[in-house]
């Protein structure tokens, strides 16, 4: 079924991680994605962990796209990117500061190309100021951006990595997909292209407002806290007989129906507990009433216990319990492909469920496997549109 | 602007939905906020808060909309919700299953006709937990996100960004403007589900994919989850976090080489742990952490800036860790210009890549304003506003009422008088038309 964006076109020239999922992304809504890959391919194809030779991360972050590998640096090749541009909608890339311009694919030659381009560039930094050229990574960004210091256990202020995840990268390709679909919406009204800038910075910041909020309207500098959360209390891992259960009350409504699951009612009616800003202020007796009364029994018994009060309530899960997990199949959120050489990937379900246009998650092509279907014509001066690739 | 003209009915609590309404508003779309329960959105009573007590969580997602309060029963909003919604293009929910049935909101999603309607649940709208109530904390441990932090034994921890809120704020923002632009060529709206754990679940899919195939488990995601937690380098004052890629030469990797003779390091070139690519030592992984004593014994001279300054020299890359308010205050941050003042008539500001080509560029008008975060990407002709002002609870329920929804002042007597309708609490009594 085609998705919302079904008849878009998308040029890719991006590599390793934020920009190729910004494509993959816009091809899980239905856009038509080429990812054009240098000749000595996108980094990720080499990065471990590899399923029968291919980079896992290759595969999750360059689903539904078609594959070219073509050399900016040979005329001809130059030439028919160019021509694909010539027909895009959107353009990706994220080399280093200044690389692209010197590949000839900067937004001053491609917006005379094509006016209607919405030429979206993703750097580390920003592509101005002190630190525009340099590089980043995941990691670099977690630590620069204060994303790392966040982590770790209360008191403790040693900034602690989300490991391993990219997360930052993938915070920045969403971040891309709402401004490349503003600008389309821009486009829409306009008739213009334009020339998007978006840094792994402003990306890795955007995933933090509510803690900015903190500070620069309560002045209140966030740091680590544990399992718990400077807004509301109670809202944190509890020790039970057994492993941790997360607990949190939002409303007084929640608050009076946790007093009342954990037989502690006089908690409702004491005065250092009357809102969630005394709850707040007052957590360390909060903790002392509630950690003997968790303790008591095991986390399941609990996440029955406050589920059913219309608690939140939860336990903590691991890869291989929520991949069977009757709510994550349900709902569609891991998306299991079947790819004829790498075998069984587990990678996104669509974060979105759209009612009437759903889109789906497609493997991706194999690296440059649609280079002669593609470029052939383009190459013979034949400039159709390149042919959909068959479902 | 983009989303002139748009009306949003954000029917929504906490950080997804009023993140989504917020950034829409910020491109030029009508906000009508509509809370429900008995203090209306619950991050108003979020800590820390503003010198007059409004949560600053709050006063941060909800700049520039219009607050309409509603009472305690769902079924006295159906009338107001509907005649709301028959003037929106947009409309986010995030209320339970059983309020949207008694609030009449199930019609909407099952017929939406021209509107575009953003559903939003902790856990997804099919499955056993459907019903489920939950929030950041639970979207956090399901997804496995605890489980990358911290220590097997030691008590866990969360991330400390609203990652699940924020995640699904900003695939709700996406999907909203995919179905906008989908609109306009069909003229029909349509639901789309959104839910925290379906967004962290895709936030994942680096380790979805790393994790799928046992036998092919290597390099740094092999721990995972049981590696130590990730601390990076001490230094005489800051850790730091580098890395050397790049080609390699006969003679090494040429910036890593570089780099340990500025530092200092020169032995490291010799010794047999460290291959002459000095790549396997550096960056993340099981041979970083190993060797991280070798070049923390010099690094524990020098402050992290110098070392950071040499990487960057040499071709690699590293930043030290900063807290927020640092990484705030960096020139780095300030030349994006990443935080800003959102006051009445204020338009995001463009940096001078993208200026040049810009209309009319920051227009001041009334101050004082409050900081903001900006919309989070710059764009040469686009240019976001910042918009301003924090409603009271219900302050905007009676203008809205007759401007929107068309009411007259008998039905809307009738509505405050019913509780149904709720008032600024501010001026204290009831409220008078």
């Amino acid at each position: 079924m085609p998705g919302p964006l079904a008849g878009l076109k998308v040029v890719d020239v991006s590599i390793m991680a934020a920009g190729p999922w910004v494509g993959a992304l816009l091809g899980m809504m239905g856009a038509e994605v080429i990812k054009i890959e240098p000749p000595a391919g996108d980094g990720t194809r080499w990065v471990a962990p590899r399923q029968r030779g291919m980079g896992t991360n290759f595969i999750c972050l360059n689903v539904n796209k078609r594959d070219v590998v073509l050399d900016f640096k040979a005329e001809d090749d130059l030439r028919v990117t160019r021509e694909l541009v010539r027909q895009a909608d959107v353009f990706i890339q994220n080399f280093r500061g200044g690389v692209i311009e010197r590949l000839g694919l900067g937004w001053d030659i491609l917006k005379a190309i094509n006016p209607r381009l919405v030429y979206c560039s993703i750097s580390g930094f920003g592509e101005e100021g002190p630190l525009r050229s340099a590089g980043s990574a995941d990691y670099v960004m977690q630590a620069f951006s204060g994303f790392a210091a966040l982590n770790g256990p209360e008191g403790r202020e040693v900034p602690e990595q989300y490991r391993f995840s990219g997360f930052i990268d993938l915070t920045t390709s969403s971040v891309a997909v709402e401004a490349v679909l503003a600008a389309l919406l821009h486009r829409l009204q306009t008739g213009e292209g334009q020339k998007i800038e978006l840094s792994m910075l402003e990306a890795a910041l955007e995933m933090q407002a509510t803690r900015l909020a903190e500070l620069l309207l309560a002045g209140a500098p966030p740091g680590p806290m544990g399992s718990r959360s400077a807004i509301l209390a109670p809202d944190r891992a509890f020790r039970t007989l057994d492993r941790e259960v997360f607990v949190t009350t939002r409303t007084e409504a929640e608050f009076r129906a946790l007093a009342r699951a954990v037989n502690l009612p006089a908690l409702a009616e004491d005065a250092r507990f009357a809102t969630n800003a005394l709850r707040v202020s007052n957590a360390a007796a909060l903790d002392a009433a509630l950690e003997p009364a968790f303790a008591a029994c095991s986390a399941v018994w609990w996440l029955r216990r406050l589920r059913r009060d219309g608690i939140p309530a939860a336990i903590a899960h691991e890869f291989e319990t929520f991949r069977h997990h009757a709510q994550v199949t349900a709902n569609g959120m891991i998306a299991e492909l079947h790819t004829p050489d790498w075998g069984q990937v587990a990678v996104a379900g669509l974060p979105w469920r759209f009612g009437r246009t759903p889109g789906a998650v497609v493997p991706p092509a194999r690296p440059g496997e649609d280079t002669e279907a593609i470029c052939g014509p383009l190459r013979r001066g034949q400039v159709a549109p390149p042919a959909e690739r068959a479902s | 602007m983009t989303l002139d003209g748009i009306r949003v009915l954000e029917v929504a609590a906490g950080v997804a939905g009023p993140y989504a309404a917020l950034r829409l508003a910020d491109l030029g779309a009508s906000v009508i906020k509509v809370e429900t329960g008995e203090a209306g959105d619950w991050t108003r009573g979020a800590a820390p808060s503003l010198p007059d007590g409004t949560g600053a969580l709050f006063a941060a997602l909800n700049r520039g909309k219009r607050s309409v309060a509603l009472g305690a029963a769902p079924a006295g909003w159906r009338d107001v919700l509907a005649a709301l919604a028959a003037q929106s293009d947009v409309v986010i929910i995030d209320l339970p299953a059983a309020v949207l049935a008694a609030s009449g909101l199930d019609a909407l999603l099952a017929a939406p006709g021209t509107r575009v309607v953003a559903r939003l649940t902790p856990f997804g709208e099919n499955g056993p937990l459907a019903e489920a109530e939950g929030g950041e904390l639970q979207a956090q441990a399901m997804a496995g996100y605890t489980r990358y932090l911290g220590r097997h034994g030691e008590p866990p921890l969360r991330l400390g960004a609203d990652v699940a809120g924020m995640g699904t704020g900003i695939f709700t923002v996406q999907a909203i403007l995919a179905a906008l632009l989908e609109r306009a060529a069909s003229g029909q709206g349509q639901v789309v589900s959104l839910s925290q754990l379906g967004s962290l679940l895709a936030l994942k899919t680096v380790h979805l994919a790393a994790q799928s195939e046992p036998d092919a488990w290597g390099g740094p995601r092999l721990g995972g989850a049981n590696d130590p937690p990730e601390h990076g380098w001490r230094t005489a004052d800051r850790p730091i976090t580098f890395a050397f890629g790049g080609s390699l030469g006969a003679e090494g990797r040429p910036g890593w080489m570089a780099f340990i003779e500025e530092m200092g390091l020169q032995p490291l070139a010799g010794d047999p742990r460290f291959d002459k690519a000095g790549r396997n030592s550096t960056g993340l992984g099981p041979d970083a952490r190993r060797l991280k004593p070798d070049y923390e014994a010099r690094f524990r001279d020098l402050p992290a800036a110098t070392i950071i300054d040499s990487v960057r020299r040499h071709g690699g890359i590293g930043a030290a860790y900063n807290t927020p308010a640092e990484a705030l205050a960096h020139e780095q941050t300030r030349r994006l210009g990443v935080v800003q003042e959102a006051a009445p008539g204020v338009v995001q500001e463009a940096g001078p890549g993208v200026v040049q080509e810009a209309g009319p560029g920051v227009v001041q008008e009334a101050g004082p304003g409050q900081a903001a975060l900006r919309f989070p990407a710059r764009f040469s002709a686009l240019r976001p506003r910042l918009a301003a002002g924090v409603p009271a609870l219900g302050a905007d329920g009676i203008a809205v009422l007759r401007e929107v929804a068309g009411f007259d002042d008998d039905r809307i007597g009738r509505l405050l008088a019913e509780g149904i309708l709720g008032g600024p609490r501010e001026q204290g009594g009831p409220v008078t038309l």
